[in-house]
């Protein structure tokens, strides 16, 4: 490694080389077996040691950890028997996940999964780690919880569930995987329609063949509707994840808003009381009002008091509480 | 130093390991909640502004990205409509990505680089899962559900190729052994959800976590079941938080409160800088591991800043 570090560039000029870098098509994969061979020295051009690296080793005991295993990452992987490439988890794996311990809280349902965790569905749409099962590992597994009965049942799915998963995307479009794995992968074009839940019309096609059947048709109502409706979903699970981010900030920011209406009011009625004072309109001062003269009734002597001093609060009862909002005597006026 | 603004919210930053004066920026439209993304490559001058090398669009919000430790060209991006994207710098725009991974059922919010192997890294995702994925490879080696809410961050350990830890909504940190079926340690971390960790780069035995209860935690894997130390200042939901390359005990740490905080677990006043550039909410931060000191920070004002530690981000 110190050799190759010595003389980067023609290191790096080996690797490019090597991995395809300079082209435009990068398929290391192809070039494993040769990289395999060449493992003794490292293939790869190193950044400069960490500080750490440099500073030795660890400062407080044994760490519990098995020592590391040589050889590369997929190496040690599949040697220890945990590889499980390309695995999409579904709804429902999800909920069958062992290990869930510990945990704090009850964790709050997730917002693009409507019945999450009682999802009747969840069990239609999740039966599979295999990508040959009908509905397995759907990528609409999650809205099949919330909008499962818009589907009208998991038959409109259709059994070209390859290209549901991964049509649109990395198989199907850039072609760098054609062929490959999943034998579904070419069928890119038609992908998004198949995953949406046009499989009736595609389903019998074979999902090996990328041109064969119908060309594909602008989506119809239904689809456009699913995808703004998973759009929508989409929309507020994130900003829901965001508030649950962001719990306090979230819970000031409501409280601040409940505050700003509350004291709103209040203002709206002070200035309400300034306009009306300005046009010359007497409103009653908020205070203990001050002691009208004897003899003239004032605004705030209804008579039957005489100088009989109001605090703000509940108005006299005999003449009806409500009635004495405005300072006059209800029944003065009948 | 200068700042660099983005037309779109900052998600992340990353320092290269390679140059000392390149850095990653991802950003998303809107926040992050609808529209698009970009991934900002970024060269520092000594003096004067911080100049754009190249930039990548893509067609969601870009939550994180991470630097390659085996090809100063390569960058991964994490994307929130579920997929990886790597791209090479060295390629021309038309080329990139040079590879788009879908697997992800939701969207991923983290993605990390092996820095010990050097061959692989890790994406987390909001489908409660982290994946293995190795560039050898088409699609992910290893999926690891256990977690029962979203996953926010999993780190890899910088001393050990095959421990990784995971923070995750459901409250709890696991750490993780590659060749192990399930996680290895479950630390119950926070009462709320734990958005981001860290292994400590010189005791590769020490986390730190940080949580929507605003506090961040000091974590020994050899006895988990009190924290080391608790460093509470933040006023909000604690956003990232990251060991230091440089010092044993130094931490950086970013939060809705809109503040970059730096601590020092091991003395009594363990604040030891805070800064509050950002006027909106700080939600990547990240140190050199080349220049000691140098931090860089962005936020959902579109800026970032590029600071050394102890001298003011908005000085020009």
């Amino acid at each position: 490694m110190s050799l190759l570090c010595d003389c980067n560039g023609i290191e790096t000029a080996t690797r490019r080389y090597l991995t395809g870098f300079d082209g435009l098509s990068w398929k290391p994969w192809v070039y494993i077996s040769l990289l395999n061979s060449l493992m003794a020295y490292e293939v790869g051009n190193s950044p400069p040691p960490k500080p750490w690296e440099r500073a030795g080793g660890t400062s407080s005991g044994p760490p519990p950890f098995k020592p590391p295993s040589p050889g590369s990452t997929s190496d040690v992987v599949e040697a220890s028997g945990t590889a499980r490439p390309g695995e999409i988890v579904s709804t429902a794996d999800r909920n069958a996940t062992v290990n869930r311990t510990a945990l704090a809280r009850p964790v709050p349902t997730r917002p693009w999964e409507p019945n999450y965790g009682n999802s009747s569905y969840g069990g239609g749409y999740g039966s599979g780690l295999n990508y040959g099962t009908g509905y397995g590992s759907s990528m609409y597994g999650s809205l099949g919880g919330g909008l499962g009965g818009t589907y009208g049942g998991g038959g409109m799915y259709g059994n070209n569930m390859y290209r549901g998963g991964y049509g649109g995307g990395m198989y199907g479009g850039s072609g760098m995987y054609g062929g490959g794995m999943y034998g579904g992968g070419l069928g890119g074009p038609m992908g998004g329609y198949g995953g949406m839940g046009m499989g009736g019309p595609y389903g019998d096609q074979d999902p090996n063949n990328p041109y064969g059947g119908a060309p594909p048709q602008p989506p119809g109502f239904w689809i456009s509707f699913l995808r703004v409706m998973q759009g929508v979903v989409t929309f507020f699970g994130r900003i829901s994840i965001l508030i649950d981010q962001n719990t306090q900030a979230f819970h000031m920011f409501m409280s601040a808003l409940l505050q700003l209406f509350d004291r709103s009011g209040v203002l709206y009625g002070e200035l309400a009381r300034f306009v009306l004072r300005v046009l010359g309109v007497r409103t009653k001062p908020r205070k203990v009002h001050p002691p009208g003269p004897d003899g003239i009734p004032g605004p705030y002597n209804n008579g039957n008091g005489g100088g009989q001093h109001y605090i703000e609060g509940p108005k006299a009862a005999p003449s009806g509480s409500w009635d004495n909002v405005w300072g006059n005597d209800g029944t003065r006026g009948m | 130093m200068p700042f660099f603004k983005t037309p779109f919210n900052g998600y992340s930053v990353k320092f290269s390991p390679f140059y000392e004066n390149r850095l990653a920026v991802a950003t998303s439209q809107n926040f992050g909640i609808l529209g698009n993304g970009r991934v900002h490559v970024l060269d520092l001058n000594p003096s004067g502004p911080i100049t754009e090398i190249c930039s990548f669009e893509t067609a969601d919000g870009v939550y994180d990205c991470t630097w390659s430790e085996d090809n100063d060209n390569l960058l991964v991006a994490a994307i929130a409509d579920g997929s990886v994207k790597l791209y090479d710098l060295a390629l021309p725009p038309t080329a990139n990505p040079i590879r788009s991974l879908h697997e992800h059922t939701r969207e991923v919010h983290s993605v990390d680089w092996n820095p010990v192997r050097r061959d692989s890294f890790l994406t987390s995702s909001w489908d409660d899962t982290v994946k293995l994925w190795t560039v050898d490879r088409p699609a992910s080696v290893r999926t690891f559900k256990e977690h029962a809410y979203c996953v926010y961050s999993s780190i890899w350990n910088p001393r050990h190729a095959d421990i990784f830890c995971s923070a995750s909504g459901d409250c709890t940190v696991r750490v993780w052994d590659v060749r192990e079926p399930v996680s290895t340690m479950i630390l119950p971390a926070h009462e709320f959800e734990v958005l981001s960790c860290d292994w400590n780069k010189y005791d590769d035995c020490l986390i730190v976590t940080a949580s929507v209860d605003k506090s961040i935690k000091v974590w020994d894997v050899r006895n988990f079941r009190v924290p080391i130390s608790v460093l509470n200042g933040h006023s909000y939901a604690v956003r990232k938080v990251k060991f230091s390359p440089h010092r044993q005990s130094l931490i950086a740490s970013c939060s809705y409160d809109m503040t970059v905080c730096l601590w020092d677990y091991q003395v009594e006043d363990a604040l030891v800088g805070r800064y509050d550039q950002h006027t909106e909410f700080t939600v990547g931060v990240d140190m050199s591991v080349l220049v000691e000191g140098l931090l860089a920070s962005t936020g959902w004002d579109e800026m970032v800043y590029v600071w050394q530690h102890g001298t003011d981000p908005r000085a020009p």
